[in-house]
């Protein structure tokens, strides 16, 4: 294989085509580079050397190295280039330019991150990542969009701001900024540890760092929400598990990350919004998991992510593709659209059960990890939170979703079902979502190949998995009791939805705006901002009328003393100057004598 | 058929009725695949036959809790129906908390002045 090929980052490539293609205007030829490049890069990574650094640039004295694959990072890059495969088939029906390509690029800058070597390389795609994401929001083309984008912008580069402001620090302690094995912080106290975790964690979208994802996904356009979905918050994600796994304040940040979106997610009515908070929900158990930190935990993380970014995709396509018939995703406006698309329902139905981890479905293999881990480590009331919060994404992303979008009251809306190269790719993301939870009697399918691909197989032991002392060891999601304590969750879960329903106690959809932690920087924050901006307005001139007038008196009383005309110059009698010349004398006089 | 391109006096483009979508209300016009996979949802039976057949699963799925001997990480975990119990608990619950939470939390839809959050690329959008 070309040497160039196999020691270039895929995500360059990505970036690259991404701002290229940005430039093309022909549709088909624009398009089809987005599809193949992906694939590319595929290629490019199955064929690059593990665990040694493949390229390394020297810039201002600091090693940069460009590309880095090992077993933690593989798993997180090749699932975000089929996401970025899947995108691109995804967005084939509309000529947007500008979108295409930032796509792209972004999906580039989040692959280029995954593969970064050190902190340097890591803080400059992290950037990019902020930068080019912001035009999937942007083009929707509403003034809320546009809004949300500029908060967006705002904060994305805060996050990227404190990582540039942590790694100085570890530059000062370390003089390097190389990142090999995992666990690159074993504390808090280490210099620049805090810093790095905060700016991970707005990208990871912890409890109150949240609202730049339900603010910003849900206005996004059509095609964007699909893309963002997937690579920021894994992205931060894997920089937890590269450098701070094994933090036991993980575990309980992402145990409450699982459970507070739940009850968001039951009363809110756009859709979109609606799986912005699952996504969060959906995190909490990866970051729980990268909190225990032993290798069965890592895997589960990773395995989450993977299966994640295909079925959350999964499912902000199909509601995006009701958006994109529709012209709306708000709950209180669907329903019945079964009846004109019926393939998307399948899609989503498939999304929904993957989603709730039913056996034989992609969450299932990868969500039973993260409980066994923390099962394993005795941690009780983190399990408890975890699995109720597996019910209530059974309630918002299972049952919620598909139900009230394709069944439920019918709307009355006909319309045609979704574009072809929309149901392609939500029918490749289905597969998927089938293919690697299958039990290992289908050859070449199923879980093994998923397990085949984490950080810590007993096949590629260890160098990313001996953080925590503990040993690898082989998993099977498919016992009997696995199975059975799953089916008793779900379906009896799945009964009270019935019962709820039936009774008539499930609230309705209606319309509005659920109110989040955001309020108090979009209401009294900003009214504040703006009071002392009007405050400043009034006060300013006042001030500045003050300081005027003051000065002006000094100026008269200084002009009246010492100017050419002033009091000073008008002199005084003669008499008076004979007088104090023969005070002064007397004092000289008097000094010289005490002196003495 | 090709229908001409349309602009406006702007230059923009201009869509013409056969891009338009086709939303109609009432229109049962359901598509084939519909009728073949679906065609049982809109049954007045479909609801009770549902019922019963998650009602007899439960009742299954209960029953093999007395039979099998679990092994959990934790003891409350290994009593019988614990799992069966807890995920109807938490799916009430969560739901339930629907009411109280969207009295306290809902406001008018263009509470932030953003009523109007429906992309450009969609296809419906004037």
């Amino acid at each position: 294989m070309n040497a160039l090929l196999t020691q270039t980052n895929p995500g360059l490539l990505l970036i690259l085509v991404g701002f290229i293609g940005a430039l093309i205007p022909a549709q088909r030829i624009r398009q089809g580079l987005m599809v193949a490049t992906p694939v590319v890069a595929l290629i490019m990574l199955a064929f690059a050397d593990r665990g040694s650094s493949l390229a390394v640039a020297n810039v201002l004295g600091i090693d940069l190295i460009l590309y880095r694959v090992d077993s933690l990072n593989f798993i997180f890059g090749l699932a975000f280039l089929i996401a970025a495969f899947l995108n691109a088939i995804y967005a084939m029906h509309t000529d947007d330019q500008l979108q295409d390509g930032m796509a792209l690029a972004y999906a580039g800058a989040a692959v280029a991150a995954t593969f970064a070597g050190d902190l340097m390389t890591l803080f400059i795609f992290w950037e990019i990542t902020a930068v080019s994401s912001v035009f999937l929001i942007l083009r929707a083309g509403t003034k809320a969009a546009y809004q949300a984008s500029m908060r967006y912008l705002g904060v994305q580069i805060l996050s990227g701001v404190l990582l540039l402001d942590g790694l100085s620090y570890v530059y000062k302690a370390n003089g390097t900024l190389t990142l090999d094995a995992i666990g690159t912080f074993s504390s808090f106290d280490e210099p620049g540890a805090k810093f790095i975790f905060v700016a991970f964690a707005i990208k990871a979208a912890f409890p109150f760092l949240h609202n730049w994802l339900q603010d910003a996904y849900p206005k996004a356009t059509v095609i964007g929400a699909v893309v963002l979905s997937a690579f920021t918050t894994k992205l931060a994600v894997y920089a937890f598990a590269r450098m701070f796994p094994g933090f036991e304040i993980l575990i309980w940040i992402g145990a409450f990350m699982t459970v507070f979106p739940v009850f968001f997610a039951v009363i809110e009515n756009d859709l979109r919004k609606v799986l912005a908070y699952s996504l969060n929900n959906q995190l909490g158990f990866m970051i729980c998991a990268v909190g225990i930190g032993t290798p069965l935990a890592l895997n589960g993380a990773a395995a989450h992510a993977f299966a994640h970014i295909i079925y959350k995709g999964l499912l902000f396509m199909s509601v995006g593709a009701v958006l994109y018939r529709v012209g709306t995703a708000k709950a209180s406006e669907l329903g019945g659209l079964y009846k004109s698309m019926p393939w998307t329902t399948i899609f989503c139905i498939i999304g929904a059960v993957s989603i709730s981890a039913f056996p034989l479905f992609s969450g299932f293999v990868a969500k039973s990890m993260t409980m066994s881990a923390v099962g394993k480590e005795g941690y009780f009331i983190v399990w408890a939170m975890l699995l109720f919060a597996s019910a209530g994404v059974l309630e918002h992303s299972g049952i919620k979703i598909p139900y009230f979008t394709f069944f439920g009251h019918d709307s009355g809306k006909r319309v045609k079902e979704a574009p072809f190269n929309m149901l392609l790719a939500m029918g490749i993301a289905a597969f998927i979502c089938i293919a690697i939870a299958l039990p290992a009697f289908v050859p070449g399918f199923g879980y093994g190949w998923l397990y085949g691909l984490l950080p810590c197989t007993t096949v590629s032991p260890a160098d990313v998995c001996s953080i925590s002392g503990k040993a690898i060891e082989v998993y099977d999601p498919y016992t009997l009791d696995h199975v059975l304590t799953q089916l008793q969750l779900l379906m009896l879960a799945v009964l009270a939805f019935m019962l709820l329903k039936r009774f008539g106690l499930y609230p309705p959809e209606r319309p509005g705006t659920i109110l989040d932690t955001d309020w108090v920087y979009r209401k009294p924050g900003y009214a504040f901002a703006k009071w002392t901006g009007t405050v400043w307005g009034k006060v300013g001139p006042a001030m500045t009328g003050i300081a005027g007038r003051l000065g002006a008196q000094a100026f008269d009383r200084i002009e009246a003393t010492f100017s050419p005309r002033g009091r000073l110059a008008r002199g005084g009698l003669t008499a008076s100057m004979a007088l104090w010349s023969a005070v002064l004398l007397g004092v000289v006089m008097l000094v010289v004598l005490i002196a003495r | 058929m090709t229908t001409p391109v349309e602009r406006d006096s702007s230059g923009r483009f201009v869509k013409t009725e056969v891009d338009a979508p086709q939303v109609t209300p009432g229109d049962d016009g359901m598509h084939p695949v519909s009728k073949l996979l679906f065609g049982w949802v809109d049954s007045p039976r479909t609801p009770t036959v549902f019922l019963i057949l998650v009602v007899s699963i439960c009742v299954i799925l209960f029953a093999l809790d007395l039979f099998v001997d679990r092994h959990d990480y934790f003891h409350l975990a290994e009593s019988t129906g614990f799992y069966a119990l807890w995920g109807f608990g938490a799916f009430a619950l969560a739901v339930l908390s629907g009411w109280p939470l969207g009295k306290l939390l809902r406001r008018d839809e263009d509470y932030y002045g953003e009523a109007d959050t429906t992309p450009e690329d969609v296809e419906s959008k004037e």
